[in-house]
């Protein structure tokens, strides 16, 4: 999958290997405007609810990515990366940064709904525009989902969706915070290390497919760790520490009791 | 009644009762340490029963097959038959995913025994002469338990024990010269071939498990042959054994730890989950997962392979990849190793004398130190293989782990193997009982190797009592300071209990006694009347004809009922 086509994914892993290697200089934290109340009403120029999107991108954004989203020395630029690829980073709450390092997690996002809604409304209106749309993913199948996550997916997120290590101390995320909409996004923008699965590689309902895959491996219902104790889905390892601690530490116990002499 | 005649009849002809009464008088040293390899007994035990259920369900084959069945995702989809069956005997099967998971918990437990069994005998010296035969074999019977762990672990035929399997392909392939015929032949052409899945099959539930029986049969012979070792205490020479009878004592004790091993098998096959296939999914050379690791008993060689740098030799022409030498070059070396080690023990103290009696590791602080650098080595090889899922849960880059990981493979072992030396020579130098109890001096003779022997207060001789039972029997028993062991078997004339008494405790006096009061001895041994005799072979015969009447009874009215 290394000949898709650069330009959508560029930027993200400029921002991400920025985020990675701690060049920002400063702490990004923007003040954290809370979700349920909206920013406070700013003593200058007045603005009109549409322009929310306007305020908040000078607010938390501007700093790094610059006032058009023609990026700084602090972060990458932001024209042509598309909707879906600003929805991601905001609604995984990757982006702002809340950290010099920061850890490529899913995390609480700092916005609202309404207020990424509004953002990415505002990004997408820098010149030139253009950039992956956010997909609309939903009622995929699952077997074929699982097919093409098998294919697609599990070298580097795992089969059982827990995500992996990778190179230099970059790791896949596991999988089991995202969205179907969220996976659709990344599997179209490919944020950090992750290739971009455009439309000609991936098709829609292939997308819906994975998407309805994932979900199963999040198993809200229980029902896909169907042995028990699931050992976080990390394999061999942690069923081999059970083994020796609980397993065998119970076996030596009770060999310690039955051994000793009974007159 | 009927019962009792039988037995008697049983007996005449079997012999059974002096048999058995030998045998449950055998004698078992107490100690808690014995049991390691009971515990490995009773988890084959269990696998052997789980494993029976899993071969009614399993299918041995890559042919293609259209799994229909509980498990959604997958439900309609072609598969290798052997995967299909996998995930039908986890989600379609009553009890089948119990089964496979307490089988596979069943086999951790069971290498882990063996390991922990080796290890007692290893620092314990119970591998010196005579022993030195049992050795070989119970080594032999590690290296079978890990290959047809291995061979389990793989016959699924899913993504993560693919990936295993074509690792172990590959590093056969490295060995030079001969390796690409090795590895033909031992998966029928090409990895991954159609062959591959029923060879796996046939050696994990025949041919290993075969040799398996015979030789644990065969270890257990010696036991009996050799009889047990023991560790030194009052009363324990080098010609008798200490312990508790087979029957009643040590069977319940026995007992206990085959239910406990079952309750330990069975609860973690029903409360923790283990290799779930069904999320792996089927195998495809062109797809992988990971983290991916080997079950723990192989992942020693996974984490080798992962430390060890890509060094590349040439040697007379030929290519000696790098996987050569931590994958086939250190399992090599370890298995010949441990089979080598009574005899370079031999070599290096130029003990060649017979031993029953145990040395505590403490006394021998050369093998304690030996022990502790392979325990610390293969302990960092383990952690090594799981070095993505470190780096993971830490958020440390792994190719620094991996470097870390390296020094320390090379460094940790020396410095614990160094610390175990000074404390085995501290413990032995001085009278602490316990690690927490050394004093600073005694540490300073671990140190310097200035040792003053502390006066070991001598064993005390004591004395045999030899008594007369009131049905003629005889017994004795040895009376030390504040110690008594009597005799465990019963003697049907004075001179056995005589010759019996003086083998387990040459050089001691022997006195005549009457039998102390309250001691209940089992009945003497009766040899059967002419007319029991004749009334057991009848109750036989009509045994026999009334069976037969019975199934012939039976046989015609399934016939009539057709």
């Amino acid at each position: 999958m290394t000949d898709v086509p650069p330009t959508p994914c560029r930027g993200r892993r400029v921002l991400a290997a920025a985020a990675g290697l701690g060049v920002l200089g400063l702490p990004l934290a923007a003040p954290r405007p809370s979700p349920s109340s909206p920013p406070p009403a700013a003593s200058p120029p007045p603005i009109a609810a549409d322009d929310s999107g306007t305020v908040l991108y000078q607010r938390n954004c501007a700093s790094c990515h610059g006032q058009q989203g023609e990026g700084s020395h602090r972060g990458p630029s932001l024209t042509g990366v598309g909707p879906a690829s600003v929805d991601f980073q905001l609604s995984t709450g990757r982006m702002p940064l809340r950290e010099e390092r920061q850890i490529n997690v899913h995390q609480e996002p700092v916005f609202s709904e309404s207020e990424i809604r509004a953002l990415v409304q505002h990004v997408a209106s820098f010149p030139p525009g253009g950039g992956p749309p956010i997909p609309t993913v939903g009622g995929g199948n699952t077997q074929s989902g699982r097919e093409l996550y098998l294919t697609y997916c599990s070298a580097c997120h795992s089969a059982a969706g827990v995500g992996a290590t990778l190179t230099n101390g970059r790791f896949a995320p596991s999988l089991f915070e995202a969205t179907p909409t969220q996976v659709g996004e990344a599997v179209r923008v490919g944020p950090g290390l992750m290739p971009a699965f455009p439309p000609g590689i991936l098709t829609g309902e292939e997308v819906d497919d994975i998407a309805a895959y994932v979900d199963v491996l999040q198993d809200d219902r229980g029902q896909i760790d169907q042995g028990g104790w699931s050992l976080g889905r990390l394999g061999p390892f942690p069923e081999g520490a059970v083994a020796w601690v609980l397993g065998l530490g119970a076996l030596l116990l009770l060999a310690r009791r039955l051994g000793s002499r009974v007159r | 009644m009927i019962t009792r005649r039988l037995y008697r009849a049983l007996d005449a002809r079997l012999g059974t009762t002096s048999a058995g009464r030998t045998a449950l008088a055998k004698v078992f040293p107490d100690h808690w340490t014995f049991m390691f390899g009971e515990v490995a007994i009773y988890a084959f035990l269990a696998l052997v029963l789980t494993g029976t259920y899993l071969t009614l369900f399993f299918e041995p084959s890559t042919a293609e097959t259209v799994y229909d069945g509980a498990y959604q995702p997958l439900d309609g989809s072609k598969v290798s038959s052997a995967f299909a069956s996998t995930v039908a005997l986890s989600w379609d099967v009553r009890a089948g995913l119990l089964m496979r998971q307490a089988h596979h918990w069943a086999a951790l437990l069971f290498v882990a025994a063996i390991v922990v069994h080796l290890l007692r005998v290893f620092f314990t010296g119970a591998f010196r002469r005579p022993r030195e035969l049992n050795w070989v074999v119970g080594v032999t019977m590690l290296a079978l338990a890990l290959l047809n762990g291995f061979t389990g672990y793989s016959m699924p035929d899913d993504l993560l024990s693919g990936t295993g399997l074509r690792i172990i392909y590959s590093t056969v392939l490295s060995v030079p010269v001969v390796g690409s015929w090795i590895a033909m032949l031992a998966v029928g052409g090409e990895f991954p071939s159609d062959e591959t899945t029923p060879r796996l099959y046939i050696s994990h539930v025949l041919i290993v498990p075969a040799i398996f029986l015979a030789l644990i049969s065969l270890h257990l012979v010696m036991i009996i042959r050799q009889k047990h070792s023991q560790f030194p205490g009052p009363g324990r020479r080098e010609h008798n054994v200490v312990g508790s009878r087979l029957w009643p004592a040590y069977a319940v004790r026995s007992l206990s730890l085959l239910a406990g091993v079952l309750a330990a098998v069975f609860a973690l096959g029903g409360l923790v989950q283990i290799n779930p296939v069904w999320i792996y999914g089927p195998f495809h050379p062109a797809q992988a997962t990971s983290p991916a690791q080997p079950d723990w008993y192989v992942a020693w060689g996974d984490g080798a392979l992962r430390l060890f740098p890509p060094i590349e030799v040439h040697i007379a022409g030929h290519l000696v990849p790098a996987p050569f030498f931590p994958a086939v070059g250190l399992g090599t070396v370890t298995f010949l190793l441990l089979y080598a080690w009574p005899w370079l023990e031999r070599w290096r103290t130029g003990d060649k004398a017979s031993h029953q009696i145990l040395e505590r590791p403490r006394e021998r602080p050369g093998r304690v130190a030996v022990g502790a650098y392979a325990l610390t080595f293969f302990t960092v090889l383990l952690i090594t293989a799981a070095d993505d899922i470190i780096a993971r849960l830490t958020g440390l880059p792994v190719t620094g782990i991996l470097r870390t990981l390296q020094i320390l493979v090379l460094v940790l072992p020396l410095a614990v193997a160094a610390a175990a030396f000074v404390v085995a020579r501290s413990l032995r130098a001085g009278s602490a009982t316990t690690v927490g109890e050394l004093t600073r001096e005694d540490l300073h003779a671990g140190l310097t190797g200035i040792e003053e022997s502390p006066e070991k207060t001598p064993d005390p001789a004591g004395h045999i009592r030899l008594w007369r039972n009131p049905d003629d029997t005889w017994r004795w028993r040895w009376h030390g300071s504040g110690d008594d062991l009597t005799s465990n078997e019963v003697f049907l004339d004075r001179q056995e209990a005589l010759d019996a008494a003086t083998t387990a405790f040459p050089g001691i006096p022997v006195e005549q006694d009457e039998p102390p009061e309250g001691v209940v001895l089992p009945p003497p041994r009766r040899e059967p009347g002419p007319v029991t005799k004749v009334v057991a072979g009848l109750v036989w015969v009509a045994m026999a004809v009334l069976g037969r009447r019975a199934d012939r009874l039976q046989s015609s009215r399934s016939e009539a009922a057709e």
